[in-house]
């Protein structure tokens, strides 16, 4: 059942001095600036950092739905220049459409793409058995939980066999449970498609059960920080979490994260000293 | 004990449900029946002059004698034409007014205050300048009850346009949609609900229009045979036409009402 997606590559993600400016206005508001990064082919990086911290905009320049001011990102050597159908997105928000089942959701992309009917029927079940919605094929996303239509969004990415996934924030909207659950079920799909992943998150729990390396972003203008290696082994299950080696990792992150959110309170706020 | 409440109490309230749709249904067409056979009675006992208000069999008799006539569909023919033509002009020219507002907000913000204002205005004082215009014929007609159709199809689909949420439009550009493709597979469905309430809205005011303003200058159709026969003294012939035109209405805004309920249960929003 996982056959398709294996013989999708993945593909190495390089940032060269990405930086991305805002105008608002009369005043100019740098949310990114000079991102130098490798994610090599079949790797899942996780991207930590305060909110507002410019993560989702770094994703979305290597979506190519952001045209970054400064540098460039190449995907499997080839500038991002737009949205790629080889990249698939995973967003935060509920992107279902609630006018399709959720075959014809998975099947959306595979159709804007002209991909032949009994293909996309293929395809689309290999990747709803995948996320494990197999039995709710006909149902329309009113009648199913946020968690589900997290996984129907999933699927719909998967469908369209991307060498390279982005994740902006998918489980934020969940409860913690929803979460923890969805995100083994992330562990598990990757581990059997391997494609390279880059996840957004603002939790470091969920970043480090996921990844084999986390980023650490820091408050605007957002950078990276600090790369910690997740040499964890790669079929792990939630149960890890509550491991010394975990915990350990846990507060490597949040180490490098703490003075970076403080300052972002403290900018937000405009209180100025908070824990300085 | 919970869990047997539980399983049992969604089966009783759909029940229960159904029997309340069933018994409200029963009830307006008992009040119907009760208003056709006080009419009848009232008529028979001469409670009130049957010149004013005639009984429903007379009624009724005159209608189906009606549907023998030439000049009855001629009537039918010239009000159906101009009702469908409004239709498709006032519906469509709605439609792309909306999508135009809605990929240059610019211009729609400068002109949502005049299409707001037009909301409000009681058209057929225009009716004079079309004569005028266009002359006495049914594009008169038409003319004025394509912008009444217009006005209600155009904001709620402009409406229905600018609430999009924004992560459905990222979805298209992500997977490459052609624009063909983002209004159709997109644009259209996620505004959908708006847009049917704009087509239920829109042909009521087409239907308005149309026999309004018929009504009070034209010089065929429904609304016209109704005015000559008012004038003539012809009551019973009168209602006939006029039970007629309900009908007609009833029928076209309550398969509306059913196309935009099938389309909400389908998606869940009511």
């Amino acid at each position: 059942m996982t056959k398709p997606q294996q013989t999708t590559p993945g593909r190495d993600i390089e940032f060269s001095g990405v930086g991305v400016t805002f105008h608002s206005g009369d005043r100019d508001v740098v949310a990114v600036t000079d991102v130098t990064q490798h994610i090599p082919d079949r790797t899942f990086v996780s991207i930590v950092g305060p909110s507002g911290c410019g993560k989702s905009t770094l994703l979305s320049v290597v979506a190519g739905l952001q045209r970054p001011t400064t540098g460039e990102v190449r995907i499997g050597g080839e500038p991002v220049r737009g949205p790629n159908r080889q990249v698939g997105l995973v967003f935060q928000e509920d992107s279902t459409l609630p006018w399709r089942t959720v075959t014809d959701n998975v099947r959306f992309a595979l159709q804007m793409a002209g991909v032949s009917r009994a293909e996309q029927r293929d395809r689309a079940a290999d990747a709803i058995e995948l996320v494990g919605l197999s039995g709710f094929e006909q149902a329309f996303p009113h009648a199913l939980s946020g968690g589900m239509r997290q996984r129907v969004a999933l699927a719909r990415t998967l469908a369209a066999q991307p060498s390279v996934v982005l994740m902006d924030e998918p489980f934020a909207a969940l409860d913690q449970q929803t979460r923890l659950l969805l995100g083994g079920e992330v562990v598990r799909i990757w581990s059997q498609t391997h494609q390279t992943v880059l996840f957004i998150t603002h939790d470091i729990s969920e970043a480090i059960l996921l990844s084999q390396q986390v980023w650490v972003m820091s408050y605007r203008p957002g950078t990276i920080i600090d790369v910690i290696d997740v040499d964890l082994p790669d079929d792990r299950d939630p149960g890890i979490v509550s491991t010394p080696a975990f915990n350990a990792l846990q507060n490597r992150v949040w180490e490098s994260l703490r003075a970076e959110s403080m300052r972002g309170f403290a900018q937000e706020t405009g209180s100025g000293g908070v824990g300085r | 004990m919970t869990a047997a409440l539980d399983s049992a109490s969604p089966a009783r309230r759909t029940r229960r449900r159904s029997s309340d749709a069933t018994v409200s249904a029963i009830a307006t067409a008992g009040l119907l029946v009760a208003l056709v056979v006080v009419l009848q009675v009232g008529a028979a006992a001469k409670w009130w002059s049957s010149a004013i208000l005639p009984a429903p069999t007379a009624v009724a008799r005159s209608a189906w004698d009606l549907l023998a006539t030439g000049q009855f569909w001629s009537d039918v023919g010239r009000t159906s034409f101009e009702i469908i033509m409004s239709l498709i002009i006032g519906l469509g020219l709605g439609l792309l007014l909306a999508l135009g507002f809605w990929k240059a907000p610019y211009i729609g913000r400068v002109l949502e205050p005049y299409l707001m204002a037009f909301y409000a205005v009681p058209l057929v004082l225009f009716y004079p300048v079309m004569m005028v215009l266009v002359g006495i014929n049914a594009w008169s007609v038409i003319v004025l009850a394509s912008i009444m159709a217009l006005i209600p199809m155009a904001v709620n689909c402009w409406v229905g346009l600018a609430g999009i949420p924004p992560v459905y439009l990222r979805l298209a550009r992500s997977v490459r949609c052609t624009p063909l493709q983002t209004l159709w597979r997109i644009a259209l469905p996620a505004a959908a609900p708006f847009i049917m309430a704009g087509l239920r809205l829109g042909t009521v005011y087409a239907l308005i229009g149309a026999i309004a303003m018929e009504f009070t200058t034209a010089q065929a159709g429904m609304g016209y045979r109704i005015r000559y026969l008012y004038e003539y003294y012809s009551t019973v012939q009168m209602y006939a036409y006029i039970v007629v035109v309900l009908i007609v209405s009833m029928i076209l805004t309550g398969a509306l009402v059913a196309a935009e309920r099938s389309l909400l249960s389908r998606r869940g929003n009511r």
